[in-house]
């Protein structure tokens, strides 16, 4: 019966094990590279070491920490004010916090609170003497982290409040609850089983934290593993030390990944939000309160932003777009973007549909196959967080040492790999639950009229889950886009992508040509991130464009 | 005696435009049906107060509370689903309709243990809810709605995901319950089985208004 089963659905199922399997082959064998290097083992457990450990962990606590509790603020504020004009748009900013490209956002932090940036100049106007710069360092990582992950996590928290029956909202008025009680009462189980997973994963992208910690970072004292594997290659070209930090880094991850799968109970991608929502009543109070919290992060939110468009609008654009690196770079991250994009929604569509077929009872969900399955499954569409970007790229270097070739094509591939692992979790998750809920609507009907395959996926799926494609491709898009990860590593005089532009001009404090370039990924970002899914015209993509934005 | 005069609303935007009367003798159950979208729940949405009427007034007992909040309002609601707080056991879902703050111990807890034995769940005081049967939930929610004191007890389709079985056994509870402690009680209910069984008036909602007869 399992047999006949397996072979009914393998065309759903089988790809998307090929794809998990090929990931995790292709992971094996870079770390494989990295722990057959014979200096490996120069790594010593020292001083210096504990002490990089000791301020990631630290630094990566204080910033989950801080980033938790905004998103929960501001998540209660969002999901209390149901409505108000530039709601869709306020939602959609706070989902953008995920593909701004860092480099961007920092400059724009350290132009808002830099030694000369626009609160020290105003305080100067106003005749205070300005405050001594604290964005570089301890204060700016966290600031910086606190910025991206605060939204991520708000975003992620506010689906979970819209999803609370109307039913419950009833009878906590019926009943007479106040505002701490139906928080504690309804509210905080709702997103309770969120929390932890929410919190590891936010651990562990500001544990392995690269980018914010190379520019905001302001001595070694506050680097993390990854930045000192990045310095130990290429400024210290100490090899071994770069091996065995990244191995190090590799089992902390490994370990902190396992961990934080004891907390998560079941599959977080099968859980589908309910539709129907109600409106909560509170007093005046509240809703001033309220509204302070939406008024104050927007504008927080926004003020970086605000930042790289003033500044980026004083650049010389003709001068900009007639310099030759620049339109190379341009070309080279438009052309990696789209091949990222297009790697991601191939990849992340077979992995839901095997997903699908292993978590849906009328398909293999009741086979002794399907748990061990879907852990697997699980495991490969969240490998970026074990394996950060340059780990990943040190494995891809020391391939390419070992087997030769192209440098550039190594660079590419190790680019395209590590964009499509960056970009998975977050695709596999948006795009599995609509699939596992297009499954259960129409499977019954699909089987009793013999639609397979292609005919299936033409009249359904296709319709179906067309806005999470759409999301997905924007969000591949505007990541691979902006990462500052892999590039560092291999970017070099004919090989260069607009982080990697930027990151030299920041470095040769060359601001005016750095505010042009940001600007000019800003724009691309955004423009992509929130036109593109609107591209889709009707209202039901817009309805469900609606969900993630 | 809970009476409807002339209790008037509309949605936004919609030209629907519902008008009801209705009276309710305390001790008594009278059924609402009509056709899906017919506006059953939004008559009850009126009396709990989660919808303001236009106009018209609603009374307890000859006591106006058309404008009242629905927690100071005589009215308890039962809905179809989502009627517990399922991270609370059985006591802690009871004990909050008189005590929002959930004691563990004392006179408050006491009588939730008293509703519960009511319903029959005395062996469940302590169960996690999402452990109970579909049955045994709607009866935890019935004696939260028994221990409330509230004179009128709404019910929103709250035994449609039962078998006929345990349905049965609920609306010999819903009946034996109205008449014990006088509470009017109105239930919107599909299935007009349901209001043979125990209701003594049915009213059908046709184009926004109650028609009705008496069935006892």
């Amino acid at each position: 019966m399992l047999s006949k089963n397996l072979f009914r659905f393998s065309g759903s199922l089988l790809p998307g094990l090929l794809i998990a399997g090929g990931f995790l082959l292709l992971a094996s064998v870079l770390l494989y590279q990295l722990a057959a290097q014979p200096d490996t083992l120069s790594l010593s457990l020292g001083p210096r070491f504990l002490k990089i450990l000791f301020w990631s962990t630290v630094q990566a606590g204080c910033s989950t920490l801080l980033s938790v509790l905004l998103g929960i603020v501001l998540a209660w504020a969002l999901s209390h004010r149901r409505r108000f004009r530039g709601r869709r748009l306020y939602v959609a900013f706070l989902s953008s916090a995920l593909v701004l490209p860092t480099l961007v956002v920092v400059l724009g932090i350290v132009t808002i609170l830099g030694r000369s940036g626009w609160i020290n100049d105003t305080l100067r106007w106003l005749g205070h003497s300005g405050f001594e710069p604290f964005i570089f360092g301890f204060s700016g990582i966290v600031i910086a982290h606190v910025y991206f992950n605060g939204s991520y996590v708000a975003r992620t928290l506010l689906s979970r409040l819209e999803s609370i029956p109307a039913e419950q909202h009833k009878l906590t008025r019926s009943i007479g609850l106040n505002a701490w009680q139906r928080f504690k009462m309804i509210e905080l189980p709702s997103i309770a089983s969120t929390l932890p997973s929410v919190s590891i994963t936010i651990f562990l992208l500001c544990f392995t934290s690269f980018s914010i910690v190379l520019i905001l970072g302001g001595s070694p004292k506050f680097n993390t593993l990854e930045v000192s594997i990045f310095e130990a290659i290429k400024l210290d070209f100490n090899l071994g030390r770069a091996l065995g930090l990244a191995l190090a880094q590799l089992a902390i991850c490994a370990v902190l990944i396992m961990l934080g799968s004891r907390f998560s109970k079941g599959n977080q991608l099968i859980s589908v939000p309910s539709g129907k929502q109600a409106a909560w009543h509170d007093s005046k109070m509240l809703v001033a309160i309220q509204n302070l919290i939406l008024f104050i992060f927007a504008v927080l939110f926004m003020l970086p932003i605000l930042a790289i468009i003033t500044d980026g609008m004083a650049a010389d654009f003709i001068s900009l777009f007639t310099n030759k690196n620049f339109l190379t770079a341009l070309l080279t991250s438009l052309i990696i973007a789209a091949l990222s994009t297009v790697l991601v929604i191939l990849a992340s569509t077979l992995l839901a549909s095997a997903f699908t077929t292993l978590a849906t009872q009328q398909r293999l969900g009741s086979s002794r196959l399907s748990q061990p399955l879907l852990k697997l499954l699980g495991f490969s569409s969240t490998l970026y967080l074990a394996v950060p970007s340059l780990v990943l790229g040190l494995g891809f270097f020391l391939l390419a040492r070992r087997i030769g070739g192209e440098q550039n094509l190594w660079a590419v591939a190790a680019l395209l790999t590590s964009n499509a692992l960056m970009v998975l979790p977050f695709a596999v998750a948006a795009l599995a639950p609509a699939m596992v809920k297009s499954a259960n609507r129409y499977d019954k009907l699909a089987f009793s009229l013999g639609l397979t395959k292609w005919s299936r996926w033409r009249l359904i799926e296709s319709h179906l889950v067309r806005p999470e494609l759409a999301y997905i491709a924007s969000l591949a898009f505007c990541m691979s886009l902006g990462d500052l990860g892999v590039i560092a590593l291999f970017g070099n005089q004919d090989f260069i992508t607009l982080p990697w532009l930027l990151y030299q001009k920041m470095g040769s404090y060359r601001t005016d040509e750095a505010a042009g370039i940001a600007l000019v990924m800003l724009a691309i970002t955004l423009a992509v991130f929130l036109l593109l899914p609107g591209l889709f015209g009707n209202t039901k993509h817009k309805s469900h464009w609606r969900q993630h934005a | 005696m809970l009476s409807l005069q002339n209790v008037r609303f509309a949605y936004p935007g919609s030209e629907t435009v519902y008008d009801f009367s209705l009276q309710v003798t305390a001790g008594e159950i009278s059924c609402i049906s009509g056709r899906s979208g017919s506006g059953k729940s939004t008559l009850l949405d009126l009396i709990a107060g989660f919808q303001p009427p236009v106009s018209g007034a609603i009374h307890w007992h000859q006591k106006d509370f058309t404008h009242l909040p629905p927690d100071k309002r005589p009215v308890t609601t039962v809905f179809q689903r989502n009627n517990l707080f399922e991270h609370r056991n059985a006591i802690d879902n009871v004990v909050v309709g008189i005590n929002p703050k959930v004691p563990k111990q004392g006179h408050d807890v006491e009588r939730a243990k008293a509703a519960l034995t009511t319903v029959g769940l005395q062996d469940y005081f302590d169960t996690q809810v999402t452990l109970l049967s579909g049955g045994q939930q709607q009866r935890v929610a019935i004696a939260r709605a028994v221990l409330r004191d509230a004179g009128v007890i709404l019910l929103d389709e709250p035994f449609s995901a039962l078998d006929q079985t345990t349905r049965a056994e609920m609306l010999s509870l819903i009946r034996t319950l109205t008449t014990k402690s006088a509470r009017a009680v109105i239930m919107v209910t599909h299935d007009l089985r349901d209001c043979e069984a125990i209701a003594d008036s049915h009213y059908v909602i046709e184009q926004g208004t109650l028609h009705g007869q008496s069935i006892n």
